[in-house]
């Protein structure tokens, strides 16, 4: 019943994903709930607060999701070391976003190691999507 | 004999040419760059070199591997998981891709005489470069608009087809380098 309620919470926000990348959130979700049976799925807000946030990242100095990807999901944002120019993370301002889980895990691994410097959880993972989707 | 003479003015067309190419200063990395351009690629080089301007693209300029020799890229992308501060590893198969990629079209000299045995990790430290380079004044460097040397297309405008001539030169804030 409880995963019954995972799923249908996800089909509420799923729409700005493709088939594929909703299948990988399913697996974080089934990964996150092994990990933490109190997990009751996955929450924009949280994700929020993990894109938002500054953290000592890879190189040891303060970095945040934001530095590159700016506030503004719907906006370019600019790698902070090169200048090079992001294409908006919003699948609404951006449809190529979140439609190859490929692209997704390799983007999401990357950069949770370059601000968090370590690998997100599962459940940090897909509350970060879930962010994504709802921008 | 008019056919010879024919033959005899495209030859002197050819030579003339040759001159006028070899007379633009500053030019031997652009004709190994054109020549890999040139050169008609397989179905698979296409592949590879898309492969390599999307993933390494992503980030920064996408280098012309003919900048760097073979050992150079090894090491790039041996350390990827720690790539000038950032974490840019990539799935095993298209690693094993750009490396092959970047190792086939690799400078076939060493570039790095004079660098006391060190391997060169950034284009920028080659002294070819740092010789090329050697005149700009580092407020023009890292402007905005240009950041660091590693943004050659920022000054470059036809870097991206692998052409690096003086005249194509275009410096945010200062114009022309003559």
């Amino acid at each position: 019943m409880k995963y019954l309620a995972i799923v249908s919470m996800f089909s509420i926000s799923l729409m700005a994903a493709s088939p594929d990348v909703v299948q990988y959130m399913n697996e974080l979700s089934k990964t996150a709930k092994a990990e933490n049976p109190s997990f009751s799925g996955f929450d924009a807000a949280r994700g929020k607060e993990i894109f938002t946030s500054t953290h000592t990242g890879k190189q040891g100095k303060p970095m945040a999701c934001t530095s590159c990807h700016t506030v503004n999901l719907s906006s370019p944002g600019k790698n902070s070391l090169t200048g090079k120019v992001i294409d908006p993370l919003s699948p609404r301002a951006n449809p190529q976003r979140l439609t190859s889980t490929k692209e997704v895990k390799k983007w999401l691994k990357r950069n949770f190691m370059d601000v968090y410097a370590r690998e997100g959880t599962a459940q940090e993972k897909g509350d970060t999507l879930a962010y994504i989707m709802k921008n | 004999m008019t056919k010879l003479l024919n033959l005899s003015v495209a030859a002197l067309i050819v030579v003339g040419g040759i001159c006028l190419y070899a007379d633009d200063d500053h030019e031997e990395h652009v004709r190994h760059a054109s020549s890999f351009v040139a050169k008609p690629m397989t179905k698979q080089e296409k592949t590879s070199v898309a492969l390599y301007q999307k993933e390494c693209g992503a980030c920064h300029f996408a280098y012309q591997p003919e900048f760097l020799p073979k050992r150079s890229w090894d090491k790039t992308m041996n350390s990827l998981n720690n790539h000038f501060g950032t974490d840019a590893t990539l799935d095993p198969a298209e690693h094993k891709t750009i490396q092959n990629y970047l190792a086939a079209h690799a400078s076939k000299y060493d570039r790095m005489t004079g660098m006391g045995g060190e391997i060169a990790m950034r284009i920028s430290q080659t002294p070819n470069f740092v010789h090329e380079h050697r005149e700009i004044p580092k407020k023009l460097v890292i402007q905005e608009a240009v950041k660091s040397f590693a943004n050659c297309a920022s000054c470059h405008t036809k870097a991206a087809s692998g052409s690096y001539r003086e005249r194509e030169i275009r410096i945010p804030n200062y114009g022309s380098w003559e």
